[in-house]
């Protein structure tokens, strides 16, 4: 199969094609061990497990066409550093996590090597996904493989799950898993052309995900195309008795929901998600898919969200306070980093030491204001308070939900932006990035950002649709009747290899 | 200023993170930022709302509490070097 370049091909072609045995597994995995050689100048791939794929394309190459056979067999994959792999070095892109094993492996990797996925490394990431330009790893960020064409900028992938979204949108890996606390997947999917899901609250295990604030986090996929998606997020998802917040609702086959026609659909455009003048290039987008969705028989729909302006101080009251807690775990006793002590340091030295010295600016920051909304005397203004806006937002998303099957939003304002350009005098200029996706993790609800096309220097822009409670299949089915209509090809040029 | 000096030391203490003094200037101007940022939340009347709970899809399957035995001492231990036998060492905590 010389004629087709086995890394463009994505998870459903490329399991279509070892199926017939057109291409071996070890073939597809060898392939996209050269594009990641190739790639440092993206910095995506932190932990390169080649040895180990190279083992599982061979088992997978014997499997394959057997009954034994499962659904990713031979497809090589990549994972985010946040997610613990047993025996594979794991810090979520942290220093005081300094050369972590992990003798143990997260519920989701698991279930991808359950059927038979071929891991490829770990993934570049914000540190402990705190971050929304990947510029928080102690890595140093990821780049985006697309380029403006009025500049050489290295352009953020996104974030946090940015090497994640690098990875898929370069042809490193076939699919990747991403998480998302707050648009951790649909940002970084937007930002560089791909799809990426964050599930219903409860749809993933989180057991052994690295946990940042555990009332929001979801793992998702981050895929080239939706049925890429739909298959990839089908084995990840399912009750996990190590984790109670994991939901005993069965898993649907998401890859057979795609194609149904999706006439009379009522789809709510929300006001309070509304663009800026100078986000000319989403509000054209957004209109575009609007009118395709009307071709194809949709309803459309004003709705209203009022609390919507809430959401972003909510997820900034909440999220770190949920940090703060479990970031405590970083003592510097058992793994990790440990600071050098002075003679006569006590344990209170060796705790603050380590923890200055381990974690990074964007992270103190975070445990420090969640520490302060969560101590006596602000507590009430505070956490007790975000904790009520945050019911008022999920009552808006169920109101509008007895209206309406979806809501269509832009997932960002804007394309990726220069490295280095945002929230280096205040923080919260990099907060706002969430400003569309952050809603759905308070609620809890499921969302999946689409490429929509390019703005006018040549970036992807994407849009989210968003969901009710485990109505995942009608989001990837919505968005798989855009995907054919959008007919969005476009693929970065390589300047990297 | 909501958080002063005095509010951002003792913060870092109980957030067991040590700041220099150079540095706790930038710290707490970044917090005063975020504690505007979030100071919107004032703005809204909460009177007669609950605090938000996912309901009752969550939490129904708790697992037996039974005990689980994973013969991993060494893997976990291969994670320090501050060890002795099958012991973390730390500091002296008592005189």
């Amino acid at each position: 199969m010389n004629e087709v370049n086995l890394t463009e091909l994505g998870i459903k072609d490329s399991r279509d094609l070892l199926k017939r045995k057109q291409i071996s597994a070890t073939e597809l995995t060898k392939a996209y061990i050269q594009n990641i050689e190739e790639s440092s100048k993206l910095n995506a791939f932190i932990e390169k497990t080649f040895d180990k794929a190279l083992i599982q394309a061979s088992q997978a190459d014997k499997i394959i066409g057997t009954e034994s056979e499962k659904s990713l067999c031979g497809i090589p994959v990549g994972i985010k550093d946040l997610f613990c792999c047993k025996g594979v070095k794991t810090q979520a892109a942290s220093d005081i996590l300094d050369n972590f094993v992990p003798p143990y492996e997260s519920t989701v990797t698991q279930k991808l090597w359950n059927e038979q996925a071929i891991m490829l490394g770990k993934l570049n990431m914000d540190e402990f996904a705190m971050g929304s330009s990947n510029e928080t790893s102690t890595y140093g960020p990821a780049i985006n493989p697309w380029r403006s064409s009025n500049c050489n900028d290295f352009l953020t992938p996104g974030g946090s799950s940015g090497g994640s979204s690098a990875a898929v949108a370069a042809n490193l890996c076939a699919g990747a898993t991403g998480t998302d606390t707050g648009g951790s997947i649909r940002q970084p999917a937007a930002f560089t052309g791909t799809v990426g899901l964050k599930p219903t609250y409860g749809r993933c295990s989180r057991w052994g995900i690295i946990a940042f604030a555990s009332s929001f986090d979801q793992a998702g996929p981050i895929t080239k195309n939706v049925t890429d998606n739909a298959i990839m997020l089908k084995a990840m998802s399912g009750f996990d008795p190590l984790d109670s917040t994991s939901a005993k609702i069965e898993v649907p086959d998401y890859e057979k929901e795609l194609g149904k026609d999706i006439k009379g659909l009522r789809v709510g455009i929300a006001k309070e998600y509304s663009l800026q003048k100078g986000d000319s290039a989403a509000k054209k987008k957004l209109e575009q898919t609007i009118l395709l969705l009307k071709n194809m028989g949709v309803e459309l729909v004003d709705v209203s969200l009022p609390h919507t302006e809430f959401a972003l101080p909510t997820y900034y009251v909440l999220a770190p306070a949920e940090a703060s807690s479990n970031l405590a775990r970083y003592d510097g006793v058992r793994y990790g980093h440990r600071a050098k002590l002075d003679t006569n340091d006590s344990i209170l030295e060796l705790y603050e030491k380590t923890r200055s010295e381990g974690f990074g600016t964007e992270v103190k920051r975070r445990i420090l204001i969640g520490t302060y909304v969560l101590s006596s005397g602000y507590y009430d203004a505070y956490y007790k308070r975000a904790q009520k806006v945050r019911n008022l937002i999920k009552n808006d998303f169920d109101k509008v939900f007895k209206k309406v099957d979806l809501i269509l939003t832009p997932t960002t304002p804007t394309a990726a932006f220069p490295l280095g350009s945002k929230g280096t005098q205040d923080p919260v200029e990099m907060y706002m990035n969430d400003i569309f996706t952050v809603p759905a993790n308070l609620a809890g609800i499921p969302a999946l950002s689409l490429p929509v096309g390019l703005d006018e220097s040549g970036l992807p822009l994407g849009i989210q649709l968003i969901g009710d409670y485990w109505q995942e299949p009608l989001l990837l089915n919505t968005a798989f009747n855009l995907e054919n209509a959008l007919a969005f090809e476009n693929r970065p040029k390589n300047w990297w290899a | 200023m909501e958080i002063d000096t005095e509010t951002t030391l003792k913060i870092a203490r109980l957030s067991r993170i040590k700041i220099t003094d150079a540095e706790s200037d930038d710290i707490q101007k970044d917090l005063n930022r975020i504690v505007e940022f979030v100071k919107k939340l004032g703005e809204i009347d909460i009177s007669g709302v609950s605090e938000f709970n996912f309901g009752e899809t969550y939490l129904k399957d708790m697992r037996e509490d039974s005990i689980i035995i994973n013969d991993n001492t060494d893997d976990v231990l291969k994670n320090t070097k501050n060890k002795n036998q099958d012991f973390f060492t730390v500091p002296k905590i008592v005189e």
